[in-house]
């Protein structure tokens, strides 16, 4: 029944002693043998425990985890991990339609989006009535009550208090709100302020579900910012109750509530039977087709329970979810080949899989390319050298190769899914040409490279896949004449390095913060050089001006050519060379209903639904 | 024998302290810098100072080492960067669930390699001790990753013998612990039956066993009598040495199968930078291996009557 090593050598000792005749005391080796056998192998066959199975009472969707969360406080969070667990269980004001494309913001806690006044600096917010907390003991009664403006004032005070977020403030809210810098510096030199006797000039309680910010100067982009988890309504009555335990306990208004919560092991979120939140009405064209508006308007969420399990590795992943015990998952590269191919810039599934699950793939946030340090002597001061290493890469190659198709390539710095791309402004980014690559080699005084020392590049890991990449890069542009040499560093040398300006090429990337292509273009305004965003330092007064101007003009036709003029400027500069957008392929088990991706929310889980017998069927 | 333990203790502490001075140079300067690590890209430099003030990072280094040993004399080592844990906690619960994943496959790998290793020395030069002997070099071929990849896939996902990973608390553990009870026992066959072997060899060929023969006393009594009691002080060294790693646990196998044992919060915070975690456990791991050093001399003694300890 066994077929093991162990269970050979258990029969082979057996005999051994029964020939030797050995007495009872001696057969005590034997006895703890067999008891240990049985207890291993006998106890767990058949009894493989697959949660959910046949019932149809209960909808659960089996999602998973790959990282420990690090805190489950809205504004101490500051990962992936965190922030999807966040966003099942708190509601930030603001959020992104499930369906529509590109992102756009929609009111979460909000009646509708705010109001701009004429000063283009005050925006009236006006909370929906009637929203709730969960119930949990840090109330009266252990009853949630209904969410406020006050809610939402103390929420920004905490976030802006540097004593309990050091990490996310600058990024969201510093230089923009009349007051909040202020006040943030007053909580460094005095911990523990009580908020409510703090005022600060740019939040103002106009009533129990109105309130006004007033910004600093006009900026349109702010609102993306109440649209973060990090920026998610937390209730004093937690922060009180639990402190520094609100970092494993969660209160929100979300919907779903922590039902368990083990730091590593199965999370389980039980429903919000009082969600304020509805299914969208309208989506993109082809979404009322695949289903996706069926539920149209119903109360979410629609499952009753989901449960995260902590798989940190890629094969016991793979294999839940082949056995129907997650029901969707990412397909990395090493099992991309086996089950999936790009047909026609189409993904599809292969043979068994095809029949068993359905595909998804999207648009990944990020970019990816090679940023050219400016301050370093070779590259910085000539242009036409960087020109020649744009000619010199064949991206479309690197892709095919190194990422089996999954991915764009770029024309300029914004990805396809973001305001601001491609699809809105006309800009070619060089083809690789190998001609023009040694044609170009030769302008900026390096004939068939020589004379040019080998150029090195930084990566922040040193994982195989980057050298595997690093080699593939190697190779391409050695074909032209330039010696590529890779440093491999772990992550903080690599930052450090970085942002000392102690480099010549930097492998690197960006993931949208927020989806507008201001987010990427201030990877090159000068007064952002390193060590700010702007690592290789790049310097160009008009793009400057023209991105002071782009920030804060609403989106639209006037601002896409200011883009536009940007992103030829640095086609002409080459402070980076593109590599990829990638693009993310997934699979999902077919009784996963409603299922579109969106990478701006931190869960999609209160969208989706399951076939409940189809599962059952499926997991027997 | 007491001043001798005495003595041990305090050979100790100098152990300790040039450990403690090591972890903290080797982290300190050349671990990864848990703030940037924390912050990502693009970090401002007041947000760095910050944070390495709220982790007492900004501190001189003197002033964080003096902290540090504190903190071994305390056995309290504050709070995880990352995750908040209080680290106590987070060691007792994660050695409980580490002691469970490799104490009874461990024990239960002793005797049966034990009973393997006697087994093939009896039969000597025999097609049993030639054909165990390149089974084990083999076996010790593969890697401990092979085993846990292959095993996971057949047989907990194409043969549905076992969980393909998780865990719960308590008696429900069982069935996510066995395939990795299996996994230990069978990687442990190898090198262990190996070891095992050579010691009863060794044994078999001394002069008390010629003497018990020429007295005429039984083979079986030889084996089981004279040389296993002989043969136990090198596997009690072997053997005792072992405990400390075991509540440690298994890192790859806690990994693959989502078991939170201590390995697993060890690789987590060697990724992260997570110096508190990191100083915590290595203090913990020279402090188990040189009591459990001092142990097995002290067993020794006990089980020898040659072995006088002054």
């Amino acid at each position: 029944m066994i077929p093991s090593d162990g269970f050979v050598v258990y029969v082979a000792l057996s005999e051994f002693m029964a020939v030797q005749r050995i007495s009872i005391w001696q057969k005590a080796p034997q006895l703890v043998l067999s008891a240990l056998l049985i207890a291993t192998v006998a106890v767990p066959l058949g009894c493989r425990p697959r949660d959910g199975v046949g019932n149809t009472d209960v909808k659960v969707l089996d999602s998973y985890r790959g990282d420990v969360y690090r805190s489950l406080d809205p504004p101490k969070q500051f990962d992936a991990a965190s922030s999807r667990i966040i966003s099942h269980i708190y509601d930030p004001l603001l959020d992104y339609h499930y369906l529509k494309r590109p992102y756009e913001l929609t009111p979460n806690l909000l009646e509708s989006m705010p109001e701009i006044g004429e000063d283009k600096l005050t925006y009236t917010f006006k909370l929906r009535k009637g929203i709730k907390f969960h119930d949990d003991p840090c109330f009266s009664g252990g009853k949630g009550r209904e969410l406020t403006a006050d809610d939402v004032l103390f929420t920004i005070k905490r976030f802006a208090d540097v004593n309990v977020n050091p990490q996310s403030y600058p990024a969201l809210l510093q230089n923009r709100i009349k007051g909040l810098d202020e006040f943030r510096e007053k909580t460094r030199q005095q911990k523990d302020l009580d908020y409510d006797q703090e005022n600060i000039a740019g939040l103002e309680k106009v009533d129990e579900y109105t309130f006004k910010i007033v910004m600093i100067e006009p900026d349109p982009l702010l609102l993306m910012s109440f649209a973060t988890n990090a920026l998610s309504i937390v209730p004093k009555e937690a922060v009180e109750k639990y402190g520094r335990k609100l970092e494993h306990h969660a209160v929100g208004t979300g919907p779903f509530t922590l039902a368990k919560n083990p730091r590593k092991g199965v999370m389980v979120l039980k429903k919000n039977p009082n969600y304020h939140g509805t299914y969208p009405t309208e989506g993109d064209p082809d979404d009322q087709s695949q289903g996706l508006l069926t539920n149209a308007g119903e109360q979410l969420p629609f499952v009753d329970e989901v449960r995260i399990p902590l798989i940190e590795e890629a094969q016991p992943r793979m294999l839940k979810f082949l056995s129907g015990e997650l029901d969707s998952i990412g397909i990395d590269r090493d099992n991309f080949t086996k089950m999936a191919e790009k047909v026609s810039n189409e993904f599809q599934l292969k043979g068994k899989f095809a029949k068993q699950f359905n595909i998804s793939s999207v648009d990944a946030l990020s970019s990816f390319y090679i940023t050219i340090n400016f301050r370093d002597k070779v590259f910085g001061q000539n242009k036409v050298l960087r020109q020649a290493l744009a000619y010199a890469l064949d991206t479309p190659a690197y892709i095919e190769k190194m990422e089996n198709g999954r991915g764009h390539t770029l024309n300029t710095i914004v990805p396809l899914p973001i305001a601001g791309s491609e699809q809105s402004v006309s800009v070619q980014w060089y083809s690789h040409n190998l001609q023009k690559a040694k044609a170009k080699l030769k302008e900026a005084g390096y004939p068939e490279g020589k004379g040019l020392p080998p150029v090195v590049i930084l990566y922040g890991s040193q994982d195989n896949i980057t050298r595997q990449n690093h080699e593939f890069l190697r190779a391409q542009l050695a074909k032209s004449g330039i010696q590529l040499k890779g440093e491999f560093l772990s992550f903080s040398d690599y930052l450090g390095r970085k942002e000392g300006g102690s480099f010549q090429l930097a492998s690197g990337g960006w993931r949208a913060d927020y989806p507008d292509a201001e987010n990427f273009y201030q990877l090159f305004y000068g007064p952002n050089k390193a060590p700010g965003p702007n690592d290789g330092s790049y310097q160009n007064p008009e793009f400057d001006r023209l991105y002071e101007q782009m920030r804060r003009m609403p989106a639209g036709s006037e601002r896409n050519q200011i883009i536009e003029k940007m992103a030829l400027l640095l086609k002409a500069d080459v402070p980076v060379v593109f590599l990829k957008a990638p693009i993310s392929v997934g699979m999902r088990q077919k009784w996963l209903l409603n299922s579109k991706p969106n990478l701006m929310l931190g869960s999609t889980a209160k969208f989706l639904d399951i076939d409940t017998e189809m599962k059952a069927e499926g997991l027997k | 024998m007491v001043g001798y333990i005495i003595r041990r203790l305090l050979y100790i502490i100098p152990t300790i302290f040039g450990v403690a001075v090591l972890v903290f140079v080797l982290f300190t300067a050349a671990g990864e810098d848990p703030v940037r690590v924390a912050l990502g890209q693009h970090a401002t430099p007041q947000a760095i100072a910050d944070l390495e003030a709220l982790w007492g990072l900004d501190q001189p280094l003197w002033r964080q080492f003096i902290s540090f040993l504190g903190q071994i004399v305390t056995f309290n080592y504050g709070e995880s960067y990352f995750t908040g844990e209080v680290l106590s906690e987070a060691f007792a619960s994660g050695a409980l669930v580490s002691l469970s994943l490799t104490l009874p496959p461990f024990v239960f790998g002793l005797v049966l390699n034990i009973a393997i290793a006697m087994m093939i020395a009896y039969y000597r030069d025999t097609w049993i001790d030639r054909f165990s002997t390149a089974t084990a070099v083999i076996s010790m071929s593969f890697s401990y990753l092979v085993y846990i990849i292959a095993m996971q896939y057949f047989l907990a996902y194409e043969f549905e013998w076992f969980p393909i990973n998780g865990y719960a608390p308590g008696w429900d553990a069982l069935p996510y612990l066995a395939l990795p009870w299996l996994i230990i026992i069978l990687v442990s066959i190898g090198p262990d039956v190996r070891i095992y072997r050579t010691i009863f060899l060794n044994e078999m060929q001394a002069n008390y066993v010629r003497t018990a023969r020429a007295k005429g006393v039984s083979e079986r009594s030889i084996l089981f009598i004279h040389i296993l009691k002989n043969a136990m002080i090198p596997i009690l060294t072997f053997t005792i040495v072992a405990v400390p790693f075991l509540i440690l646990g298994s890192f790859l196998m806690e990994r693959f199968f989502s078991i939170p044992g201590l390995g697993d919060l060890m690789i987590t915070a060697i990724n992260n930078g997570d110096f508190p975690v990191l100083k915590g456990m290595t203090m913990y791991i020279t402090m188990t291996y040189a009591l459990f050093n001092l142990l097995t001399d002290l067993l020794i003694a006990a089980v020898d009557p040659r072995v006088k300890l002054h």
